[in-house]
């Protein structure tokens, strides 16, 4: 059998403030196998945000291990988990955070700076990228000069640009109307089951669930229920939080 | 080198705050690179105007302190010695209200051309000024300054002596930085004599040597000569002696340098806060960088080099902005525009060492402005400033 491609063993997240003690993630067990669509969902404060930072490699647990693409991201220095985002992480953010001086075509080529590709190489795979998302005849412009649901685009392209193992999107649709929105689930879903991309997305949204293979759902940092999405319900069977999750 | 594109990007981001910094930078490095010319110069302006075989002997408190006028005879009969010649201050002003004066001196008319051969003063205006006792012969900077011409007659208020005379000019020295006025010792000790006071000190002596490898020894001789006298003396080259002459000038400089560097330090921190602006607009862009896996060297290198390109290629310009800078005032104090108030000005040359100067110093500015905020963007773990931008 595969080895997953995220797990979470018991891990807490613990943060100061002040004198006083923040539990952001308490005791969280989980695994994802490659290639599904996963969605963290819960209310504000519940701690989706967080357990996302710990899948990236972007903060660290206080306690447990973090397991993602073979590799523990506990004991990593800054400079070696930046290293790792770059080859096996891609971002994307609720309000697309792209660069405004830079065009569509540089802001997902920026990714590419970090690795050994030379000049031509890095805008081959930023047009096929950007191919990928439908905006290959918007590549010169820069954002200001896109919708927000073409900016999210832009963010998707950016985030695949590398060919990462796992693609993190962190509310993507949250600042679209609901036809944007319709858009940019219907191109994380196809990334994730025809080119196998793993996808974990935070969301408020509702009707995610629709979309998505299987849901997390956090409630005060602890890991509440797991249930398969509408798009999954063919080969993930409803389950119960995992051993090692306290309910 | 990948990343100079988006440098440069972040460096058009602001257009007019890059102009605003650039331009402060870019006067700054010309005032610093023009005001570093000083330096040189003065040792140019000392070297053009002084003899390597010319010594001045002094009264040992000062060239404001009288030596005997027989000290003149004595100092001739040292060994190596080709000329003499003994000045009085005048101190002359030609305009008597406004009392302003300039290098006026009474002195042997039969020894100037033996004492000053590179002058290169016309045979027939010294030839006038050894047989006329009123005659004098005048600097051209002197002449520029008031209009005079040769053959005219001035009267001169002395500041120093109970007199006022009156001379008629029959030549010039042919150099534009030459301020003197020279008049023969005999009128001025007549016109003493008049006044039942006699003319017997001198100012300063001038010594030429024959080989400038006997100044030392000449120089010394002349000190010993006159050592426990009421009036010793001191003997130094003529470069010297017009070093300590220009040492207020000097002074000025070391001043102006001062202020330069304050200049340098102000930049320094305009430059800085530009660089702490960009960073602090930009820490949501920068978060996302170090989030998609830009490493904090990168992130520490590109904003760094962001201040610096912006600080040389500003510094760089002012620095080489300076040669056209400086000869505009070249032109202003010597030029077709006429004016020659800025006299010594005109010597101070703009060298490539001097442009390489100032841009190495706009470097440095760039380097030091940019660290601060650039290691405040880099060095802060990820996570913390993705939850203050997001």
């Amino acid at each position: 059998m595969p080895e997953p491609l995220i797990s979470l063993r018991d891990v807490s997240r613990v943060y100061r403030r002040g004198a006083d003690e923040v539990h952001a993630l308490e005791h969280v067990s989980l695994t994802v196998e490659s290639g599904l669509f996963v969605a963290l969902m819960g209310p504000s404060g519940s701690g989706k945000s967080t357990l996302l930072n710990l899948l990236s490699g972007i903060d660290r647990p206080s306690g447990g291990d973090v397991v993602v693409a073979g590799k523990r991201l506990n004991d990593l220095s800054e400079d070696e988990l930046a290293h790792w985002r770059s080859r096996h992480i891609g971002l994307i953010f609720q309000f697309y955070n792209l660069i405004p001086v830079l065009s569509a075509l540089e802001n997902v080529e920026l990714p590419l700076l970090l690795t050994s590709f030379d000049r031509r190489e890095r805008l081959a795979r930023a047009r096929t990228a950007l191919d990928v998302v439908g905006l290959g005849a918007r590549a010169r412009h820069v954002p200001s000069e896109l919708s927000g649901g073409e900016q999210q685009r832009v963010a998707i392209a950016r985030a695949i640009v590398t060919d990462p193992d796992l693609i993190i999107a962190d509310e993507p649709t949250g600042d679209l109307d609901a036809k944007n929105a319709d858009q940019i689930l219907r191109m994380l879903l196809e990334l994730s089951h025809e080119l196998q991309k793993t996808v974990v997305m935070v969301t408020h949204d509702p009707r995610a669930s629709e979309w998505v293979d299987l849901v997390f759902h956090l409630e005060k940092g602890i890991l509440k229920e797991t249930f398969a999405g509408a798009a999954g319900k063919d080969h993930v069977e409803p389950r119960e939080p995992s051993a090692g999750t306290r309910a | 080198m990948k990343y100079l594109p988006l440098v440069f990007r972040n460096l058009l981001r602001n257009k007019l705050r890059s102009l605003l910094t650039g331009g402060a930078i870019g006067l700054a490095m010309l005032l610093v690179c023009f005001f570093l010319t000083m330096p040189g110069g003065i040792d140019r302006l000392l070297s053009e105007i002084s003899s390597n075989v010319r010594v001045s002997v002094h009264n040992k408190g000062g060239v404001v302190y009288d030596m005997p006028y027989a000290y003149v005879q004595r100092v001739r009969s040292i060994p190596g010695v080709a000329a003499v010649n003994g000045e009085v201050w005048f101190g002359g002003a030609f305009e008597e209200e406004a009392m302003v004066t300039f290098p006026s001196f009474a002195l042997d008319p039969d020894a100037v051309q033996a004492m000053w051969p590179d002058y290169k003063i016309e045979p027939v205006a010294l030839e006038k000024f050894r047989r006329q006792r009123d005659a004098a012969i005048v600097g051209r900077e002197t002449m520029k300054k008031y209009g005079w011409r040769i053959g005219q007659q001035v009267s001169l208020v002395s500041t120093v002596w109970p007199v006022t005379l009156t001379f008629r000019i029959v030549g010039e020295i042919p150099n534009d930085r030459a301020p003197h006025f020279w008049m023969q010792r005999e009128y001025l000790a007549q016109a003493m004599q008049a006044l039942d006071r006699d003319l017997d000190t001198v100012g300063t002596i001038w010594v030429r040597v024959d080989d400038p490898a006997m100044v030392p020894s000449v120089m010394a001789r002349a000190v010993e000569m006159f050592r426990n006298s009421p009036a010793e003396v001191t003997a130094e080259t003529e470069k010297s002696f017009f070093a300590s002459f220009f040492g207020s000038l000097q002074a000025f400089v070391q001043i102006i340098l001062v202020v330069t560097a304050l200049v340098a330090l102000c930049v320094l921190c305009i430059a800085a806060n530009t660089a702490s602006m960009a960073v602090r607009e930009r820490s949501r862009e920068i978060a996302v960088l170090r989030a998609i896996g830009f490493s904090r060297g990168i992130i520490f290198g590109t904003l760094v080099a962001e201040s610096m390109v912006l600080a040389t290629v500003a510094g760089g310009t002012g620095a080489l902005l300076t040669y056209g800078f400086s000869a505009m005032i070249r032109m202003l104090a010597g030029g077709s525009m006429g004016s020659n108030e800025l006299g010594p000005l005109t010597g101070f040359l703009v060298t490539p060492g001097i442009v390489a100067q100032g841009i190495g110093l706009s470097i440095v500015v760039g380097l030091i402005a940019g660290i601060a905020p650039a290691w405040g963007a880099a060095r802060r773990p990820v996570a913390e400033i993705l939850r203050e931008v997001f």
